[in-house]
């Protein structure tokens, strides 16, 4: 895929960050913006471009005014995509495949808005190897991007999603947690709770093959991508709609875990549509 | 239980494969614990291992061939264990009439052969051996119960033949089919030639004691030719300057044995009937005899049933789900 190929989409951040490098997002960081914040002598900011000469005048004690801005910044933006056994998983495309796809679109989109943009990998560690760093040029995260669509994930559980939070910077960052969660209500719990200083948008990755589209009837064996673990499954229309149940629970227990933690989910399900990730922003994130 | 081939239960252990390599074709699935237990599929999984197991099982089983053992069931029955010993000297191939005149009617060997047959025919517990002899003894067929063999034997007595007439020879090895064989309790020997042979005094000694020793009745039927010496003949007096004639001096013999005797004579094949009617009549005593029953070959049943397996094993293929991913 060349990079004109990635679809961008927009988003906004719905809270005031502190970087100084300028950007798109607002600051809290005195510069040269355009959101008026209040006067100081110029003693105090000796900025004799910025003197007010209304506010200078209108003093009794004749003191130099100059105003004061809050500039605009530009704000981390992560990817936190999860290299477990279960991203293997797809019939037409594998997870990881689309989990990359997902990755280059922010990627391409955190350039368009001049932020930076960085990109964490784990499995049941944090793969050191799958991180590149936060950075203003997307090439280096897009040719991660890349080399992900070819990786195939070992037999290995996602249990590194616990460390991430240590991966990334201290400042309140925007990132996109892609995953297809399947793990341990319990382990997501308490990896969401140390990722609260973010603001966390979690994609879900599933895929109807794993629940809608299974066939209607037969034997079959199934093979857990990360336990090794083997089942026989005789697929017949009572334990279809079983599964298609385990689901439904499964996804009402997941969103309800995000919402409790101010995370509202992104659903991923078929092809990845990057307009839907700005409709997304509209609709979650207060601009 | 016994097995033909007992080393190739050494390959048993390859029917735990299925339980060590896992299905090579299992699909990849997300996460398992998505998929609400089912204890159905666990069985029919389950049941497909064991299968895989008992087909392997069987046809390692089936390859080694099992068979259960020949049983002996002790039975009894109302027989005797005879030794025929036949007189095969060239002689027998006269007819009765004898070699003088016109050659016509049965020969001797042939109207023996025949009523002996019909006389194995009739008796159903019996163990026969036989032996025939010319100048020595040719040891034919041991102590068996199986009627087919001794008939077979009887018809192979026809042929051509020495001059000789070794009797002693005869009734030894035919005391030797006795030997080593669990006493029934009713033993005879049925010697039948033509004419009698002399016996050293060595071998009369030896044919007394083992026949005592042996508990064996003898039964002599002498094939005479009409006109010829008859051994119950009263009037017969012996010449002083001469040796007895060879079938007086076997008579004598024969009465000094210890062991029940009784001589016949016969010089048609009907007298020949009467001689071996009445032996049929005198031998019929119960009789203890084990009778063996054949092991049964287990070898294809253990194929059948590792075939039905497989058939079964494909049926489930068959149902396998082809379309997913």
């Amino acid at each position: 895929m060349t990079i004109k190929d990635i679809k961008e989409f927009s988003y906004h951040i719905g809270w005031r960050n502190r970087g100084r490098h300028p950007g798109r997002h607002a600051s809290t960081q005195r510069g040269m913006g355009m959101e008026f914040i209040g006067h100081t002598s110029l003693i105090s900011y000796p900025d004799p471009r910025r003197i007010d000469l209304r506010q200078t005048i209108r003093d009794p004690m004749e003191q130099v005014y100059v105003r004061l801005f809050n500039q605009k910044s530009s704000t981390p933006v992560f990817v936190i995509c999860d290299l477990s056994g279960s991203m293997n998983f797809g019939a037409k495309e594998r997870k990881i495949r689309k989990a990359a796809d997902i990755a280059e679109s922010i990627a391409r989109s955190a350039t368009r808005n001049s932020d930076p943009f960085g990109f964490v990998g784990f499995d049941d560690m944090v793969r050191e190897d799958w991180i590149s760093t936060a950075s203003f040029k997307s090439h280096r995260a897009i040719e991660l991007a890349e080399r992900l669509k070819e990786h195939h994930p070992d037999a290995v559980s996602g249990a590194g999603i616990s460390d991430v939070w240590r991966y990334l910077p201290r400042e309140r960052s925007l990132v996109f947690l892609i995953s297809d969660f399947h793990m341990p209500h319990e382990q997501l719990e308490s990896s969401l709770a140390n990722l609260l200083r973010h603001h966390i948008v979690p994609v879900v990755l599933w895929d109807a093959d794993e629940y809608t589209n299974l066939p209607e009837n037969g034997i079959t064996s199934v093979t857990d991508p990360e336990s090794g673990a083997k089942r026989t499954l005789f697929l017949r229309k009572n334990y279809r709609n079983k599964i298609i149940a385990a689901f439904e629970a499964r996804r009402e227990a997941i969103y309800k875990l995000f919402m409790e933690f101010d995370m509202p989910p992104f659903y991923v399900e078929g092809d990845f549509d990057a307009d839907k990730l700005t409709e997304y922003f509209h609709q979650f994130v207060a601009a | 239980m016994a097995f033909s081939q007992p080393w190739l239960l050494w390959l048993l252990p390859l029917a735990l494969l299925p339980l060590v390599f896992q299905r090579a074709h299992s699909k990849s699935y997300s996460w398992l614990d998505m998929l609400p237990p089912d204890p159905l599929s666990d069985l029919i999984g389950l049941i497909l291992k064991i299968l895989a197991v008992l087909t392997l099982l069987f046809i390692v089983l089936g390859l080694s061939a099992p068979h259960t053992k020949q049983q002996e069931i002790e039975r009894i029955g109302v027989g005797a264990q005879i030794g025929l010993v036949l007189d095969r000297s060239a002689s027998m191939d006269d007819p009765f009439s004898g070699t003088t005149e016109s050659s016509l009617g049965e020969t001797k060997s042939a109207a023996a052969a025949r009523l002996i047959t019909q006389f194995v025919q009739s008796r159903k517990n019996d163990m026969l051996g036989m032996i025939t002899f010319s100048n020595s003894a040719m040891y034919v067929l041991p102590l068996t119960e199986n009627k087919e063999a001794m008939v077979a034997a009887v018809r192979a007595t026809a042929g051509n033949a020495l001059f000789q007439t070794n009797i002693g020879s005869g009734l030894t090895s035919g005391a030797g089919l006795f030997d080593k064989v669990p006493d029934s309790g009713s033993r005879a020997v049925i010697l039948l030639s033509d004419g009698g042979g002399r016996i050293s005094a060595d071998t009369q000694q030896k044919i007394r004691d083992w026949f005592d020793r042996m508990h064996i009745s003898l039964y002599w039927i002498v094939l005479r030719e009409p006109g010829g010496l008859s051994i119950f003949d009263k009037n017969y007096a012996p010449n002083p300057d001469k040796a007895l004639p060879p079938e007086i001096e076997l008579y004598e013999f024969f009465k000094t044995m210890k062991t029940e005797f009784h001589a016949y004579e016969a010089d048609d094949p009907k007298s020949l009937q009467l001689a071996i009617d009445d032996i049929n009549r005198k031998e019929k005593k119960p009789i203890k005899y084990l009778e063996k029953i054949p092991g049964k070959d287990l070898s294809n049943a253990c194929l059948v049933i590792a075939a039905i397996m497989i058939t079964i094993l494909l049926g489930i293929k068959y149902l396998e789900v082809k379309t997913w991913h």
